[in-house]
């Protein structure tokens, strides 16, 4: 899952960072409102977390933007002022969720998971598709079997990316944005090596290849 | 204070009579003696030719050759007489009858006017001539009844008055429309002040008479000084907030990320303490931000403002499927700072989902004031603790359960707005029950 973190406070944005990645975020961030709103259009984040004080331009004008444009990006705000008023005109504005500041790292990583399942009409407390399941905190999938495996970063986020989004087309390509933040090298060749390693986990026959345009997590 | 209108009012009505009395005065007076003075030429005139009909013969008799006489002077009482005497010989006017005139004695070129009573109850006014004829001196003394005159000049004088009276009640019915539509202005200043105390504008019209203005214009200037300092005041402690916050968020990130390594303890009362700050600084700015009954902000409006506090709710809580009913009429109307009310609201409906199964029902009705009823069908808190809830100087943010920093900011709200706040147990529903009232906003 490709996040952006929009915050202008340095030391906030790096500790959040850090945890977002081992929470298995592809993570980039914007320290103003301008370049938020610009990245926030480029359609390669599956969520937002958007701070309402940032400078340039207010996160509130930067989401009311999002919306009249009609992008429907799922968006978390972060605000300090904590006041009513101010999430009443946020969720005018479009906000999916609201946190006040300060947070527990914990708070914001299961608002995201809530709001990820939602907007994939997941609702529940875990991912649960045909008879796997994803454990979200600890980066494990149970199979079948009930033997729960360990994942590393890459195979987390490429497995709950393609459970988000069962029996659909994803090409390498779009599996590449979603799952690398704007830092890492990009090789989609490197995707084939971890949907060989996905498969060997949970059979083969559960991810399908559509030659020349990408793979299909089969739901049933 | 009386009122201008009926001080104004009777000034003028009291002036306008005066200058009505005087030019009565003047007009009649001026005719009188114009009457007089006409009649006085005129007998002058008559006296001439009286002159010219009279003669001396040879034995100094005085002899009169009628013909040339105006018939007046032959009807007897007709208010035209004369008088012709020289050394004891007296001529009189046939009109006369068996009446005598008195007469002044008069040398020649001497003429004397006088006023007396004449027959038949007339007023004459009698000028006697003095003249000399063939070496003889002769006086002419003639006369006329004035009454005739006196009697139009009276009817003309009750014309006057009776005219003076109509002008001066439709000047009056004038003056009192005039100054009505003058005041008027006033009167609207006074509704727009109305208004703007129920918060319906924000500033009053100006268009205004010039005298009118400058008081208009204060008052506007003065209600956008008040506006602006609630602004900037709202503004400098939400900036304040967001530089405490900031650190604070940090801090408790490096709280959670450090838990395994640092020490049980210091971990414990850091996080203690990062959390005692976090919420003194949401209630004291929260309170400081009140708005209270000052007036300048935007005013809450129950038919926009609520459905949009509630949307926001039902999605801060759409893990848990509340639904949110509303029980208010279409006309219900209170005015109050909209932040001040999306706080106060927005506090209880918060409080009411967290402990909610899946109802919460919310019931205002304004009557001078506003009661709004919040119910949920949660656990409801057992009634030792709401005795505890109702006592006087309990904090609220430091009883147990959850029942924290929300009603804790309610209830200086409604200490702000001098209302009450009851808490106790939902019939309907079974579990917390609040009931707020707060007053209707004084001037």
């Amino acid at each position: 899952m490709r996040l952006l973190l929009a915050e202008d406070d340095d030391a906030l944005a790096a500790g959040l960072k850090k945890e977002l990645i081992a929470a298995g975020y592809a993570v980039d961030t914007a320290d103003n409102g301008v370049e938020a709103e610009y990245l926030g259009n480029e359609s390669i984040y599956d969520v937002v977390v958007l701070d309402l004080g940032l400078p340039r331009r207010s996160g509130l004008e930067v989401l009311r933007n999002w919306r009249s444009n009609g992008n429907a990006l799922p968006v978390i705000v972060l605000t300090a002022r904590n006041a009513w008023h101010e999430r009443v005109e946020g969720f005018k504005a479009g906000a999916d969720d609201y946190l006040g500041k300060p947070f527990h790292a914990e708070e914001l990583l299961a608002r995201l998971t809530a709001l990820l399942h939602r907007t994939s009409h997941m609702p529940g407390g875990t991912l649960t598709v045909s008879d796997l399941l994803l454990d979200e905190e600890r980066q494990t999938v149970t199979t079948p079997d009930g033997e729960a495996h360990r994942l590393t970063g890459t195979e987390f986020r490429l497995l709950r990316y393609m459970l988000l989004h069962p029996g659909k087309v994803l090409s390498k390509s779009l599996l590449t944005e979603h799952i690398y933040n704007m830092d890492s090298d990009k090789d989609s060749n490197v995707i084939e090596v971890y949907i060989r390693r996905l498969r060997q986990l949970l059979g083969s026959d559960r991810i399908k290849t559509l030659r020349g345009q990408g793979y299909v997590f089969r739901d049933s | 204070m009386r009122s201008l209108q009926s001080r104004l009012g009777s000034g003028l009505i009291l002036s306008l009579i005066a200058v009505f009395s005087v030019l009565w005065l003047l007009v009649s007076s001026g005719i009188q003696s114009l009457a007089d003075e006409y009649i006085a030429s005129r007998l002058r005139h008559d006296a001439e030719m009286l002159l010219s009909t009279v003669n001396f013969d040879a034995n100094g008799n005085l002899v009169q050759d009628e013909t040339g006489i105006d018939l007046v002077y032959t009807k007897p009482f007709s208010g035209h007489y004369y008088l012709i005497t020289s050394a004891g010989q007296v001529i009189s006017s046939r009109s006369l009858w068996d009446h005598s005139l008195s007469h002044a004695e008069v040398s020649t070129g001497q003429i004397i006017r006088s006023y007396q009573d004449g027959p038949d109850k007339q007023l004459l006014l009698v000028i006697d001539n003095g003249f000399s004829k063939q070496g003889r001196s002769l006086s002419v003394t003639v006369a006329e009844d004035l009454n005739p005159v006196i009697q139009s000049i009276s009817q003309f004088q009750s014309h006057f008055a009776m005219t003076a009276l109509g002008l001066l009640f439709l000047l009056v019915i004038l003056q009192a429309f005039i100054l009505h539509h003058s005041l008027r202005s006033l009167a609207r200043v006074r509704s727009e002040l109305k208004q703007l105390q129920q918060g319906k504008i924000e500033q009053l019209g100006t268009d205004l008479p010039t005298e009118l203005q400058p008081l208009v214009s204060e008052v506007n200037h003065l209600l956008n000084i008040m506006t602006q300092q609630l602004h900037r005041s709202r503004d400098v402690l939400g900036d304040l907030a967001h530089a405490i916050k900031k650190p604070l968020t940090v801090m408790q990130q490096l709280t959670d990320k450090h838990r395994d390594t640092m020490p049980a303890e210091l971990q414990e009362t850091l996080a203690k303490q990062i959390i005692a700050i976090n919420r003194l600084t949401d209630r004291i700015l929260k309170r400081a931000r009140l708005a209270g009954h000052h007036h300048g902000g935007v005013r809450f409006s129950l038919a926009q403002d609520l459905p949009d506090l509630i949307n926001a709710v039902e999605i801060m809580y759409s893990e848990k499927s509340i639904s949110i009913q509303v029980e208010m009429d279409k006309e219900t109307d209170y005015q109050i700072d909209r932040e001040d009310m999306l706080e106060l609201l927005g506090n209880l409906l918060d409080n009411a989902c967290k402990w909610a199964n899946s109802i919460v029902k919310i019931s205002i009705r304004a009557k001078s004031g506003i009661s709004i009823c919040i119910e949920d069908d949660g656990p409801g808190a057992d009634p030792e603790m709401l005795q505890q809830l109702d006592k006087r100087g309990v904090r609220l943010d430091e009883t147990k359960q959850g029942y924290g920093l929300g009603l804790a900011i309610v209830s200086d709200m409604i200490r702000e707005y001098q209302g009450s706040l009851v808490f106790g147990r939902s019939e309907k529903l079974g579990g917390f029950r609040v009931d707020v009232t707060l007053p209707a906003g004084e001037g």
